[in-house]
């Protein structure tokens, strides 16, 4: 332990500060480097063309003058490159489950429209582009199901017939006997929801380039990913090099939001090419083929029902989900990471005995989907949020009120969950209690009814959920997935000139990290916050690493940081305790400075540093130690992350159009380490979430093809679609976790759209009409009215 | 290729140059920026119906990005003098070819003679494209979801074509032939479009209803009126977004003329609406809403237009 006393409690720490992230003055005045920003001599690129079916036989592939464009070298099919790579296989220990395996170019058929089919290999892009123009592919089109529930049936025809079925994916999650639960309930409530499918849409594209070293028979790739490491892992074996020659580097990379969060073909497929042509091989995607290609999100139909007793209390919930996983499985979070988070997060952070969710995942001619901030969870807590919402109007109850009654308490912790989940110990109601003061939310329902009896259609509503966060070897983040999410290590150096660096498995892509995981080692080393550099993103860091996702690079990075930077200081302090001839537990480091408290003597970080690794024979060498360490972290459960989101908004009674009036987010992560990070986040994530629950929708028409191919048809949030957003940080401790840390770079998109679907429920109550389908457009809007064909609940009062 | 590591300042703006043109996306063209109308008219008449005349580029650069459009050479008329003006010429608006919309949006003729335009304005897009696109490349465009195609045809519009051949003017209600057409032949281009200007006791309403601040216009209604003894008197009304082209819709016109514009006068303009509208559905809207949204617009604009006319027109009657 390291010795303490009170000289060292008034010290000022840097952990809850808000330090100006270290990364910004290069990433804000353009010299930051992306992929794309790489222009290694000899470069060649790649345009891809892509499927224009959404399932049909590749039938013959005519490449016609392709050659004659000046500057094209290669053109490749899938058959050029079946000796030189294997596939990736996203495999689960799920039972049932078939792992679609993943090659970079269609064999045989293709199965969306976006998929890749044949690559040219130009000296420019441009050549590459015009080249394309002259390759014509025949196609046998095929039957297919592009709904859900059509693909879902028994005769639909098969996307991939090695699987046998379209629905790979079938699980199940129970506790209790919920059908009785559901018998003895006073009141039910009951919905058909759906999140429709969404695209990451990060600034920066997907980015790729591939560098062949001859000399040393290595290949580098340079990715836009977020999780290299896992990405040297996957490609070490697709390509059959040992790590030492397989090296994977995320650069800056511009956002991913969990679009850049899996492997893609084109990663696989740049690695082949420069090896196979000993050059450098770049691929940059465009819009048009990051919203067609990129993973995507949601999909899910949530048939749900709650069961409630007449006071109030929750007693079971059951759903029935079918997911929309598109065409293919996903490394390495198998097509069953969306689905199978529903049904985990459905119950929700209330206290609720019985349960049963039942998924069913089933291929359609689609983009694959995969991660995107949230994880099921923006999905579930949709779903849940407005049953817990349906329930408290049938009750006659204040909604607020009926979550406080079932949000599992204080004393209730560690509280498991009906599908299973451990909630460790998390402000739940006191996120509530924070985001009601905020607001003063009774006088908020005030004016609300003064402003309905001026006819204005002005409503509430609320949305509180938990996620998992920092989450450790005991689970995998994909249900059965072979790789390890659950550990993240750092090691930190000082080094002859007394400067410190941090090497980490991480690959901050806009989270901050540098700086945050810099604060934490300010505040355990004794260093100055400029001396550290953060090393992440790089495959080669670490022996073993999987980047950052899963709301995990706080707890875990900022666990290994801890841990590493307590080893080195005790190091230095030995070191220092020669040199200075005092007690070790008289010693501690502050601002790079060993100050003693029983003697006027100093000594900075540098001076020792220059002591162990230069002055030979300054310290006897059976003492002298090198100023490293590396330490590997595993929070083993992980750890809850809990929020309420309050929305009010108004609906034009006219228009339709949706207005967001007060936006309130009350959040506990735990120990804050830089607040001005944690409220970027939150600002962002709620951004996004508005943008899930007004305004994205990837749309595939009735013959398959992707509708929404540019900003213009796919619409993000911009700055008049986002008001202020209040924000309450409550900061729970957490004793079992080092630091304290909780993840939260997830929670706003999670939150935000089941607050927005309650409030326009509730703006449209007196019309009797129910929000279950996001984005709540005018249009949907409209619908509704005119239809009122679902009342605003199907069972029966009792 | 070869590329130059290190060296002086010139040399590193060569090879970032190369870069740049490794990037591009479009199918290879010429070039050419010509000074005078008679040249751009004589590169125009060369390239035999395959040139394009590039102006600010907001429209054409995504279509030529998108390889939907393939001309053999962009004929830039940035640099010809004299078309970056917007002029009152007796009781027309004159406004030039490399007129941009920060121009129009912000210009004092504009705003005295046009306040429609100037209030129309405010819905184009965000300040990028306001800075780089122009009046008269978007009324070539003939989008009928923008606003200066609209403005256009509700203003009693005429679009000044050029060519080789000489002049032709062209009333907009002839030049919008469907969505992206218009009725240039291959060798004409736009050198100016002449709007009315608005009498100084006309009433005016627009309303515009986009999902996001500056998208393409769900449904827009626009309106002017003038007030003579209480009644509405020389009615205009145009809409877009909801057909193949800008409207201007006289029998709508005809119902609201010589009536008060009271609300049961504008709930038969609501209804007639529905009747003859025939918006399409896409993915951002049905007809069926589309047209539900025209009635809800063109009450709101008409209501404006008259509280305007109305304090303006008994000033007027003399």
């Amino acid at each position: 332990m390291i010795h303490q006393d009170h000289s060292v409690e008034l010290r000022p720490k840097l952990v809850g500060k808000r330090v100006k992230r270290t990364e910004d003055p290069r990433l804000l005045t353009g010299v930051g480097q992306y992929v794309d920003d790489m222009a290694p001599a000899g470069m060649l690129h790649i345009a891809l063309r892509r499927s224009d079916q959404p399932h049909a036989r590749i039938l013959n592939i005519d490449v016609g003058d392709a050659f004659s464009v000046p500057g094209v070298v290669a053109i490749y099919d899938a058959s050029d490159l079946e000796g030189e790579i294997k596939p990736a296989i996203p495999a689960s220990r799920m039972p049932g489950y078939y792992a679609t395996p993943i090659w970079p170019l269609a064999r045989g058929k293709v199965r969306f429209v976006g998929e890749p089919v044949v690559a040219i290999v130009a000296e420019s892009r441009y050549a590459a582009e015009d080249a394309l123009e002259h390759i014509s592919i025949k196609y046998e089109p095929l039957p297919f199901a592009i709904r859900q529930v059509d693909a879902a049936k028994d005769d639909a025809p098969l996307l991939h017939e090695e699987a046998g079925t379209n629905t790979i994916i079938r699980r199940e999650f129970k506790r209790g006997d919920v059908d009785a639960a559901f018998e003895d309930a006073a009141v039910t409530v009951k919905g058909r929801f759906r999140m429709t499918r969404k695209t990451a849409a990060a600034m920066e594209n997907r980015s790729y380039l591939a560098e062949w070293d001859s000399r040393k028979q290595s290949l580098t790739l340079y990715t836009s990913s977020n999780i290299p490491g896992v990405i040297r892992d996957v490609l070490s074996g697709c390509l059959d090099l040992p790590g030492t020659r397989m090296r994977v580097v995320a650069p800056d990379v511009g956002g991913s939001f969990g679009g850049k969060g899996s492997l893609y073909g084109e990663e696989i497929l740049v690695c082949a090419l420069a090896r196979k042509l000993k050059r450098p091989i770049k691929y940059i995607s465009d819009r048009l083929e990051d919203l067609s290609a990129t993973s995507q999100a949601f999909d899910e139909l949530i048939e749900a029902e709650l069961a409630v007793t007449k006071d109030g209390m929750l007693i079971g919930l059951r759903a029935d989900v079918i997911g929309d996983v598109g065409a293919y499985s996903i490394y390495p979070w198998t097509a069953a990471l969306e689905t199978v988070q529903v049904v985990s997060f459905l119950p929700g952070p209330y206290r609720m005995e019985h349960y049963r969710g039942r998924i069913q995942g089933v291929l359609t001619p689609k983009p694959p989907t995969g991660p995107y901030r949230g994880v099921g969870r923006p999905s579930s807590t949709f779903a849940m949020e407005r049953l817990i919402e349906m329930a408290a109007r049938k009750l006659g109850m204040d909604p607020v009120e009926f979550r406080r009654k079932n949000l599992v308490r204080a004393e209730e912790f560690p509280y498991r969950t009906a599908s299973g989940i451990i909630w460790d110990k998390s402000a739940f109601q006191e996120c509530l209690q924070g985001a009601c003061d905020h607001v003063d939310y009774p006088a908020l329902l005030r004016e609300t009814d003064k402003a309905r009896k001026e006819g204005r259609w002005i409503g509430i509503g609320l949305a509180s959920y938990a996620e998992l966060t920092g989450i450790g070897s005991r689970i995998s983040v994909a249900p059965g997935m072979p790789i390890n999410t659950g550990t993240e290590t750092s090691k930190i150096e000082i080094d002859a000139t007394g400067a410190i660096t941090a090497a980490f498995g991480i690959s901050s892509h806009g989270q901050g990290l540098e700086t945050t995981l810099a604060q934490v080692i300010v505040d355990e080393l004794g260093c100055k916050l400029e001396d550290i550099e953060i090393k992440h993103g790089d495959s080669s860091l670490v022996p073993m690493s999987s980047g950052t996702y899963a709301s995990r690079s706080a707890v875990l990075g900022g666990g290994a940081a801890t841990l590493a930077a307590r080893n080195v200081k005790a190091k230095v302090l030995r070191a220092a305790a020669y040199l200075m001839e005092q007690s070790v537990e008289d010693l501690d480091i502050h601002d790079g400075i060993v100050t003693s408290r029983n003697s006027n003597l100093t000594m900075t970080i540098k001076e020792i540093a220059t002591a162990v690794y230069t002055q030979m024979g300054r310290i006897p060498r059976d003492q002298r130690e090198d100023l490293t360490a590396s330490e590997t972290y595993d929070p083993y459960l992980g750890t809850a992350c809990s929020s309420t989101h309050l929305a009010m908004v108004e609906v034009d009674p006219e228009t339709y159009s949706v207005k967001i009036l007060r936006y309130v987010v009350a959040e506990d992560c735990g120990k804050i380490i830089n607040p001005m990070i944690v409220d970027g986040q939150v600002q962002g994530a709620v951004a996004q979430g508005i943008g899930a629950a007004l305004l994205e929708e990837i749309v595939h028409d009735d013959q398959g093809q992707a509708v929404a191919a540019s900003f213009a048809d796919y619409l993000v949030p911009v700055a008049s679609s986002v008001p202020d957003i209040g924000i309450v940080h409550i900061e729970a401790d957490l004793p079992n976790n080092i630091g304290g840390f909780r993840g939260m770079g997830e929670g706003g998109t999670i939150g935000a759209p089941a607050a927005i679907a309650n409030a326009v429920s509730d703006a449209l109550s007196h019309l009797g009409v129910s929000v279950e389908t996001l984005p709540v457009t005018p249009e949907r809007i409209f619908q509704m009215l005119r239809s009122k064909i679902r009342p605003l609940d199907a069972s029966p009062q009792p | 290729m070869n590329r130059h590591a290190g060296g002086t300042k010139r040399v590193e703006e060569v090879s970032f140059a190369g870069e740049v043109a490794d990037d591009m996306k479009p199918a290879q063209f010429d070039y050419i920026a010509p000074t005078t109308i008679d040249e751009v008219a004589a590169a125009l008449a060369a390239a035999e119906g395959e040139g394009k005349i590039i102006a600010g580029g907001q429209s054409l650069m995504p279509m030529i990005n998108f390889r939907l459009v393939k001309p053999t050479i962009l004929i830039d008329i940035n640099r010809v003098a004299g078309l970056d003006r917007i002029e009152l010429h007796g009781d027309r608006v004159r406004i030039g070819a490399t007129v941009r919309h920060h121009m129009t949006a912000a210009d004092a003729i504009i705003r005295q003679h046009l306040p429609i335009v100037h209030e129309a304005m405010h819905h184009v897009a965000h300040m990028t494209v306001r800075n780089r696109g122009t009046f008269c490349g978007s009324v070539a465009h003939a989008d009928p979801a923008t606003e200066m195609p609209m403005m256009t045809r509700f203003l009693g519009g005429t679009v000044i074509a050029y060519s080789q051949r000489g002049r032709r003017e062209i009333p907009a209600a002839e030049f919008f032939v469907g969505s992206l057409v218009n009725s240039l032949e291959p060798d004409e281009f736009v050198i100016r479009v002449e709007l009315d200007a608005m009498r100084p006791d006309a009433g005016w309403g627009f309303e515009e209803f986009a999902k996001r601040h500056g998208d393409f216009a769900l449904a827009c209604f626009a309106t002017t009126l003038h007030c003579v003894d209480g009644m509405a008197s020389d009615v205009r009304v145009g809409m877009m977004g909801v057909g193949e082209t800008p409207l201007r819709l006289e029998e709508i016109e005809g119902i609201i003329e010589g009536t008060d514009v009271s609300e049961p006068v504008l709930d038969m303009v609501a209804d007639r609406l529905a009747g003859i509208l025939m918006p399409n559905t896409d993915i951002h809207a049905s007809a069926d809403y589309r047209r539900h949204l025209s009635g809800v617009l063109a009450k709101r604009a008409l209501r404006a237009a008259w509280s305007r006319a109305k304090t303006k027109g008994f000033k007027h009657n003399e």
